[in-house]
């Protein structure tokens, strides 16, 4: 009775599942063995249950017994060591080692994962809201959609910007121009995706992309609006410009979770940290450019067209009255010298 | 090549008499003239150059203030010299500036009473000849014949224009009629034989105050100089009639009817192609103040523009229309030392008489040496019609903060749609 329990857990035993990871140096999962017999034998040659084409490794390396239900490790005096490493433990020798669930062997420049069937896994992630979105902007028509609008804005602010008279191909050379820049940043993100063995997933990069830039357009045309429509220390441009940057960050956080799988925390540092860059530096270089002293005057003279126009008109009285202001502010400034 | 003709002119219309009789004056005042150096201490070598007269028998020589001005802000950097006919150095002491006229009095110390200039009763008759004497451009000290016209008429602080070739050097020196009385002193040329000299009784004044009591500070001077004038050319300008002028279409805009203000007037309606169609009319104060080579002050313009979109769309127009306001820079030069920045405002104004509806700009940087002094800056852009827009702009330089807002608040309500 005894004997045969002990003979059916042996049984058991026997067939215990184990799952060898192979991993690059910083733990990519590269292959994915699962096994179910008791004796695993690793190396170089082609006897071997997992075969490695590392050149550091012996022909017969390593191999993993499975003893009263527990996976020991053998190192066959190999010229270059097989080591072990877990959370809990240092580095060192894996001759006769227990392995536990997680454990790294380490042997030639290569390394092993070995986890066990009861390893726990993360829990599953939920497609983000954004999805639906991503989905829609990705499809072929959307797409085209997006950049037909962002190309007649663009022709548009161009058509505006020009002081002479302009022609249809005069107007298609910047536009085109300004489309292929446009779309070298979701394209650079794509490249990026797929050198790092992600998906490139490049149309709807690019789709995710132009419909943000054209939202962009939208914040850049609200902010003209309310620059126009309001007194100098108003917030409400303010307001606007920071739509600007909370709309470069959501594109940044969306093209981090298209291209490449990340913990949320990392993405929204990539993405923030990106945003930084690009307004930080833009501000930096401002400021670099900046002389010590400026003997122009800085003002906003943004105008618009009557029908932008929706704030009321201020008396001459008020503007003197606010002039006046301004005399303290530079008398101040004077006498700080 | 101008020069080359210049020279010509000269040597032909000079005349036996007048040389002769130029000779024999340079001759009877050359010990009183001198040549003014400012010499900058740390590399003992001259900054600048200029003529001087000495105009009393204890040491005081005039000459410009635009000469020693250098020193009159930086008086450790430099020190003032003087060389006079027969090769004599020594130093200068600054007495006293008029920085409006561009005059200075400095003294040497004397040992015993010297010969010095007289200083005329009268002023000149046109066409009256006189004799300009300097130092141009170091070659030495010479004479120059030429003839009284009058004085400059745009000019608020009065100019005498002589006709007669000054050159750089020659500034401070003194400008004599027959009886070797100095009826003006050097300080300008606009090329081609016409000069400018500050009329002999600014110096009189100048001498009689600094006689009365020296200067506390020069620097106190120059403030309280520059603080007056412009109280007497904004009073002047704030008083006198302004004249409703039509410019473009629709345009209405305010001409200050005073001499002292020129206008010019330009337009692109030769050019087919132009897609909006402008008509400019600037209006100018004719003259400024020198202060340093970087701080000029007392200047003031006006410019009024009025655009007509051709055949383009109303937000084509209003674009084009921000890029012609988005860079107005200021009517003078000036330099960290001297003013803050400029600190700007901007709203959107109606005057109450409801005709136009403006967006406007108005900046203005104080002076860090002479308090309550400023420049401003106005700019006024129309928004209330759809192809047509009229922009109303000004600088002042040197300005109180009273007289600005005063100007600006009149300014502001005289500029109208028709």
């Amino acid at each position: 009775m005894e004997i045969e329990s002990m003979g059916s857990e042996a049984e058991n035993a026997a067939t215990k599942e184990i799952i060898i990871e192979e991993i690059s140096r910083n733990y990519k999962l590269l292959h994915r063995h699962k096994l179910s017999q008791h004796k695993i034998h690793i190396g170089r040659d082609y006897h071997n249950d997992i075969i490695l084409a590392d050149p550091h490794i012996c022909p017969s390396h390593l191999s993993i017994e499975l003893i009263d239900g527990q996976w020991q490790i053998t190192d066959n005096q190999t010229v270059n060591g097989s080591f072990i490493e877990n959370l809990k433990e240092k580095k060192h020798a894996a001759n006769n080692h227990i392995m536990r669930d997680g454990d790294v062997i380490t042997l030639g420049k290569s390394q092993l994962r070995i986890l066990f069937t009861d390893h726990s896994v993360e829990p599953t992630v939920a497609f983000s809201p954004f999805e639906s979105f991503i989905n829609l902007m990705r499809h072929p028509v959307a797409l085209l959609l997006s950049v037909t609008l962002f190309t007649l804005i663009a022709a548009g602010v161009f058509y505006l910007n020009t002081p002479k008279e302009i022609n249809f191909s005069q107007l298609l050379v910047p536009t085109v121009g300004m489309i292929l820049g446009f779309s070298l940043w979701p394209a650079g993100v794509a490249l990026v995706s797929h050198l790092s063995k992600h998906d490139a997933r490049i149309m709807t990069q690019l789709g995710v992309s132009f419909a943000f830039f054209n939202l962009m357009w939208l914040s850049d045309l609200l902010e003209s609006i309310s620059s126009f429509n309001s007194a100098s220390g108003s917030v409400i441009p303010l307001f606007f410009m920071s739509i600007s940057i909370v709309l470069a960050f959501s594109l940044f956080w969306l093209n981090g979770y298209i291209g490449f799988h990340m913990t949320a925390k990392r993405r929204i540092i990539v993405a923030a940290s990106i945003t930084m860059l690009l307004f930080g530096g833009n501000y930096l270089v401002q400021y670099s450019n900046k002389s010590e002293f400026n003997p122009r005057p800085q003002y906003n003279a943004t105008i618009m067209a009557p029908s932008f126009l929706v704030a009321p008109s201020h008396s001459v009285d008020e503007f003197i009255e606010d002039s006046n202001k301004l005399f303290e502010k530079t008398s101040k400034k004077a006498q700080e010298k | 090549m101008k020069v080359f003709f210049t020279l010509v002119f000269i040597i032909l219309s000079s005349n036996s008499y007048a040389s002769e009789q130029a000779e024999q004056l340079f001759n009877q005042l050359k010990p009183s003239l001198y040549q003014i150096k400012l010499i900058d201490k740390a590399s003992g070598e001259k900054s600048s150059i200029g003529s001087g007269f000495q105009i009393s028998q204890d040491g005081i020589i005039a000459t410009n203030y635009h000469v020693i001005s250098s020193y009159a802000l930086h008086p450790k950097k430099y020190r003032i010299e003087y060389l006079d006919n027969q090769g004599n150095k020594g130093d200068l002491s600054l007495q006293s500036v008029d920085v409006i006229n561009d005059l200075a009095l400095v003294k040497r110390h004397v040992d015993h009473d010297m010969a010095f200039f007289q200083l005329s009763n009268n002023t000149p008759h046109k066409g009256e000849e006189l004799f300009s004497l300097g130092n141009p451009h170091d070659l030495g000290m010479i004479v120059v014949p030429g003839t009284y016209n009058g004085l400059k008429k745009e000019s608020f602080n009065e100019r005498i224009h002589f006709t007669g070739s000054i050159n750089s050097g020659m500034s401070g020196g003194p400008v004599v009629n027959k009886q070797a009385e100095v009826v003006g002193i050097n300080v300008a040329t606009s090329g081609n034989s016409i000069g400018f000299l500050v009329p002999h009784d600014k110096l009189v004044s100048l001498y009689q105050a600094f006689l009365k009591a020296a200067p506390e500070s020069i620097e106190g001077q120059m403030a309280q100089q520059l603080t007056s004038n412009q109280d007497k050319l904004m009073t002047a300008i704030l008083n006198s009639p302004w004249q409703v002028r039509q410019l473009g279409e629709q345009g209405s805009i305010p001409i200050i009817d005073v001499p002292f203000i020129r206008c010019w007037g330009d337009s692109n309606a030769d050019k087919a192609d132009a897609l909006i169609l402008t008509a400019v009319a600037n209006c100018s104060l004719d003259e400024n103040t020198y202060l340093s080579s970087r701080f000029f002050t007392g200047t003031m313009e006006i410019e009024f523009r009025t655009m007509q979109a051709k055949n383009i769309g109303t937000n084509k127009f209003y674009r084009l229309y921000q890029q012609q306001i988005s860079s107005a820079g200021a009517g003078n030069r000036a330099d960290k030392e001297n003013v803050t920045e400029y600190q700007c405002h901007h709203d959107l104004v109606m005057p109450d008489n409801q005709t136009i509806n403006n967006k406007t700009v108005f900046c203005t940087r104080a002076y860090k040496k002479f308090p309550n002094l400023f420049d401003v800056l106005y700019l006024s852009a129309s928004i209330d019609r759809e192809k047509q827009a009229l922009v109303s702009h000004f600088t002042i330089a040197g300005i109180s903060k009273s007289n600005a807002l005063a100007f600006t608040r009149r300014f502001m309500e005289a500029v109208s749609w028709r």
